[in-house]
């Protein structure tokens, strides 16, 4: 399977840990040593008390589906092959919330409720930013 | 919450407006539209254009150019100006700015100007380059625009609170009946409710009557002091407030800003929401119609399903809303989808709008809403119109 040539997420010193990690699959979650709370998406300051003590953390990956849509229409035509793609609003175990795709899913079978997980890291990898799988 | 803002003052309103054609696509320039809806609007106001100090402006295509050198362009001087940030929220903002410019002396006659000319390709280029977060985390999602982050929310506005597609298609349905009888509508055919549930589906539950159509098109209106208005033709701004990133945090929340000053808008405008004569509420999609009325206090939260159901949305309709067809059926030019309910509002208030009048429109509501950020739009802005007895 060749790869699509997706568009790419800029990187920049903010964004730079998360990245990396995602290069291995996995994902990084920031988190504020000061509040204590988890955040997405990636800044050099915590939005929820602007302290700069942002530890970045491997997070564990599993959440749920909080709402989605099934996009027919993507806006760059990278993601024609794949329609429809699953865009979801997934909570994290670790508290943040994120947007991201749902993949390897009949449509049907991605609901509001439902467990996800990431994918084993050779399959994430395809992608340029996190995406889950139904769990 | 917002801190409580000073009532806008009974002297100073909006003297004039003035509308471009709406076109699919153009070859016309940005500044020519503009410059078209600035002598319009300015004589819609009585005034002349030496009569304009100050300006402000909201567009997302005419960076890299800016409030200032759009005053060189048009060769006026000016000594306040302000560009819109808000997106489709921005051109009310412009307004409530505006008021207090003139208020404050900065300015006599402002000129409140939106326009934009692209076309359904320019839109999705648009969005794809919208902002950091969006650039870096939605794009690369596949995410689809708008529509995706949209379906999101109405989705859980379903789920949530049981809200039906049947009922938020009486909306645009509504606005339809309007726009067949307005000749600037870029979309006047008929349509029913089934066509609304058959649709094509775009982002689901999002099918095509859900969006608007990417346009070329330019709105505008002058504030200044209402004792300088044609006769019977000065509307007043009872009230206005803007509000950004509320509820901070939240991806796809079923609430926006307007819940925040509700209710020091009414207070301020002496009004409640039964005694407006229509409403122009920021139609890019109907669920954000929905969730504007709710925020409003039109409907308890989580109940404008019902509401929906017992209304009628046309002009001569039980609930008169977006009475030219609002961008639904006009299209949306870009941050002049911001500004067409305001200039709809005051055509109505001046009784200017023809075979689509609103039977003895006294004062209304104008919302605006836009900005997308990670995940929905981060500004809301609305003001409390009144024409002068």
């Amino acid at each position: 399977m060749t790869t699509p040539s997706y568009p790419t997420p800029r990187a920049d010193t903010d964004n730079a840990a998360f990245l990396a990690g995602w290069r291995e699959g996995r994902l990084v979650l920031q988190a504020c040593n000061a509040c204590s709370k988890a955040f997405f998406y990636p800044r050099a300051f915590c939005p929820h008390c602007w302290s700069d003590r942002i530890e970045n953390r491997y997070a564990s990956g599993k959440g749920r589906i909080v709402s989605y849509s099934l996009v027919h229409r993507p806006n760059d035509p990278a993601f024609n092959d794949e329609v429809p793609i699953a865009l979801v609003e997934v909570e994290l175990v670790e508290g943040a919330t994120l947007i991201a795709r749902v993949v390897d899913a009949r449509p049907e079978d991605v609901r509001s409720g439902r467990s996800v997980a990431l994918p084993p890291p050779e399959i994430g990898v395809r992608y340029p930013l996190p995406v889950f799988r139904l769990a | 919450m917002a801190s409580a803002g000073k009532k806008p003052s009974p002297d100073i309103g909006i003297l004039g407006f003035a509308e471009s054609a709406y076109e699919k696509k153009t070859s016309r320039t940005l500044i020519s539209m503009l410059a078209e809806v600035a002598r319009n609007a300015v004589g819609s106001a009585g005034l002349k254009r030496e009569d304009i100090d100050g300006i402000a402006v909201c567009s997302f295509v005419l960076p890299p150019d800016n409030a200032v050198t759009l005053a060189e362009q048009l060769g006026i001087p000016v000594s306040w100006a302000y560009f819109g940030t808000a997106g489709g929220a921005g051109p009310v903002a412009s307004v409530i700015n505006a008021m207090r410019a003139v208020e404050a002396g900065h300015a006599k006659n402002v000129l409140c100007l939106a326009a934009d000319n692209y076309d359904v390709a320019g839109h999705y280029k648009l969005m794809d380059f919208f902002n950091k977060a969006l650039i870096n985390y939605g794009t690369p999602n596949g995410f689809g625009g708008a529509n995706g982050l949209f379906g999101i929310v109405q989705r859980k506005h379903m789920e949530t609170y049981g809200t039906r597609r049947e009922d938020l298609g009486r909306i645009a349905v509504g606005q339809r009946a309007s726009a067949r009888l307005n000749e600037n509508a870029l979309l006047r055919g008929p349509m029913t409710i089934e066509d609304y549930l058959n649709a094509r589906v775009i982002a689901d539950p999002i099918c095509l009557y859900d969006c608007v159509l990417p346009c070329a098109g330019a709105d505008a209106v002058v504030v200044g002091p209402l004792d300088r208005a044609p006769a019977g033709k000065g509307i007043r701004v009872r009230a206005g407030y803007e509000q950004h990133n509320h509820p901070a945090g939240e991806i796809a929340p079923l609430r926006g800003g307007w819940e925040l000053f509700r209710d020091r808008l009414w207070a301020d405008a002496g009004y409640g929401p039964s005694d407006m004569d229509f409403v122009q509420a920021y139609d890019d999609y109907p669920i954000m119609v929905a969730i504007q009325l709710e925020d409003h206090g039109f409907a308890k939260k989580g109940e404008i399903g019902a509401f929906l159901a017992q209304h009628t949305f046309a002009f001569e309709g039980s609930f008169p809303l977006n009475t030219n067809g609002g961008q639904l059926s006009c299209g949306q030019a870009g941050a002049a989808g911001g500004m067409i309910g305001l200039v709809e509002a005051v055509r109505q208030l001046r009784g200017e709008a023809g075979p689509f009048q609103v039977a003895k429109a006294q004062r209304g509501l104008v919302s605006g809403y836009g900005m997308v950020g990670y995940g929905h739009g981060l500004s809301s802005s609305s003001v409390v119109l009144e024409r002068l007895s």
